[in-house]
């Protein structure tokens, strides 16, 4: 079987263009939203593994540049599923501070506890009681017992070159009482919490 | 097994037995335990070691240049911030603590009087983007470094090309950080049998084993665990220790335990500085029980020494500081830097 490159976007609503900020809805907006993504492998009868180990996604930034990952030499007929991390593993965290998309430049590593920010979101909700309605999530720590990093494992469905990977923003701010949980900035059981309800908002376009 | 094959084996058990009893005693310091960190190689020599000596010492590292990481870790403190109960930094700003002393830091797996910091190469992102230390950001440091062409020279000197980046940075800062080693005291003198106590550090010595070698345990003294001893908690700073890091109920009030190495150099002790004297240190363990009820403290029963027992646990204390480290001038302020600071 031919070997071709696969792409993999990550989008959160199909073909949309991002905007700063990004509206969701007519009262809430987001002002950043960037994620790390890591150890991707795609599953068929083979294993397909992506080139470099972690991926910064960020939606404020070029799409081609930072949500967007090739792989290389797959069996487009042979994709059966995706398995992904949502932030960054342990030993990756134990091994340091990192380089490329783990240099701490990025705002996604804690200074005043070391390790990686996992997920970060940040933006303005009519809900949020905090000041200008804004709220700021930032989702990480990987020691237990609150570790943030999950496991994305979704189903491939058709053959495709082009593998869509989207964040259901809605159903994530939807689950959040901004009222009352405007400001997440350290591990937490609450951040552990809403990492898990994170990863179940990836889908397959 | 064949004769010949006998032979062979109690060969190579002869030569491997003799090479090891040789490394035994090329290396004096055989009690002190391998570290976590890589130390690097020839510290006066080291590039690497040297760079990050000079970032250690410039005030390029704070927002408005002013202070460094020199201004709270002093060489002849052991580079602690003697005299003062909390640091302080940029703009006079006042932090929550005491900066620690830095010396054997390889031995270390986490750093901050909290753990904080899980790895060494990322400790100095802590004080640099504090906004009570040196109010900086990696980002705008690595800008300044950048458009100094005395930098760019110096990072073209180590790594073969001018590249500055985070992790270039960090890595030297750490190295030289890694190099400062304190095993030169008269404790270890006399463990390598150059040296022997007195009477009354000897009296000492067995007053610190029975009593306080569990947590400051030899060599190293401390096993750098997270400990309650007692303490309460400053009504104004608040300080909770390790529970801000984990936000686990039961590390509440837990601090690092900090070696007891450099001891005179090091006051005032504990996380805020409230102890200016080992005395008051010694009071506190003799009745830290009447304060703090409820609380799991990690002290069997309260130390009680008479007055003389307490002068002779002091001067055993005292074996531990290390002149030889406090007074080298390969750990103060690098030449090339005055040079250059001059020459502007």
């Amino acid at each position: 079987m031919q070997k071709a490159q696969v792409q993999l976007e990550f989008c959160l609503i199909s073909d949309s263009v991002i905007h700063t900020p990004f509206r969701i809805n007519e009262t809430d907006s987001l002002t950043k939203f960037k994620f790390y993504i890591s150890h991707i492998e795609i599953k068929g009868k083979n294993k397909y593994v992506s080139e470099k180990e972690h991926h910064l996604v960020d939606f404020h930034k070029n799409k081609h540049t930072s949500r967007v990952i090739k792989l290389n030499n797959v069996d487009p007929s042979d994709l059966l599923e995706i398995e992904f991390l949502l932030g960054i593993d342990s030993k990756t965290c134990n091994d340091g501070v990192g380089e490329g998309a783990l240099d701490p430049i990025h705002g996604m590593y804690w200074t005043w506890q070391s390790g990686y920010i996992n997920f970060k979101m940040e933006g303005v909700s009519k809900n949020s009681s905090a000041k200008k309605n804004r709220f700021q999530l930032h989702l990480g720590g990987f020691r237990k017992p609150y570790s943030s990093t999950q496991k994305v494992n979704l189903t491939l469905e058709k053959e495709s070159s082009k593998i869509q990977l989207c964040f259901d923003v809605n159903k994530f701010i939807s689950v959040i009482d901004f009222n009352n949980q405007h400001t997440i900035m350290s591990p937490s059981k609450e951040s552990v919490r809403l990492a898990k309800i994170a990863q179940s908002c990836f889908y397959v376009n | 097994m064949s004769i010949k094959n006998l032979f062979l084996f109690g060969g190579t058990l002869l030569v491997f037995s003799f090479y090891w009893l040789d490394c035994f005693h090329q290396s004096p310091k055989y009690y002190i335990p391998k570290p976590n960190y890589k130390l690097p190689v020839n510290p006066e020599q080291n590039d690497t070691v040297q760079l990050g000596r000079m970032l250690f010492y410039d005030n390029i590292l704070s927002a408005n240049n002013e202070v460094s990481c020199a201004s709270c870790h002093n060489s002849y403190n052991a580079f602690a911030h003697t005299d003062h109960d909390l640091s302080h930094g940029i703009y006079d700003s006042i932090g929550n603590r005491n900066a620690p002393a830095l010396f054997n830091l390889a031995w270390q797996k986490e750093f901050m009087w909290d753990g904080a910091i899980h790895h060494i190469e990322a400790q100095a992102l802590a004080p640099l983007h504090d906004s009570r230390e040196l109010g900086s950001s990696i980002e705008e440091l690595l800008i300044k470094l950048r458009s100094s062409s005395f930098y760019r020279n110096e990072f073209f000197k180590v790594y073969g090309d001018s590249l500055i980046n985070s992790k270039r940075v960090l890595q030297s800062l750490s190295s030289f950080e890694l190099s400062l080693i304190s095993f030169n005291s008269k404790y270890d003198r006399v463990k390598q049998q150059k040296e022997v106590f007195t009477k009354q550090e000897k009296q000492g010595y067995l007053l610190f084993q029975n009593h306080c070698n569990r947590c400051h345990t030899e060599p190293l003294f401390s096993n750098f665990e997270y400990l309650d001893n007692g303490l309460t908690v400053d009504p104004f700073l608040q300080d909770f220790g390790r529970f801000l890091i984990t936000n686990v109920e039961k590390d509440k009030y837990k601090f690092k335990v900090p070696s007891l190495r450099n001891i005179s150099y090091t006051y005032p002790y504990m996380h805020d500085g409230r102890f200016l004297k080992l005395n008051e240190v010694l009071d506190h363990y003799e009745g830290f029980q009447k304060i703090n009820q409820g609380r799991i403290i990690n002290l069997e029963k309260p130390i009680k020494l008479s007055f003389n027992e307490r002068a002779d646990l002091i001067s055993f204390l005292f074996t531990l500081n290390d002149e030889h480290f406090v007074f080298n001038q390969n750990h103060a302020f690098p030449n090339r830097l005055k040079e250059e600071l001059i020459k502007d």
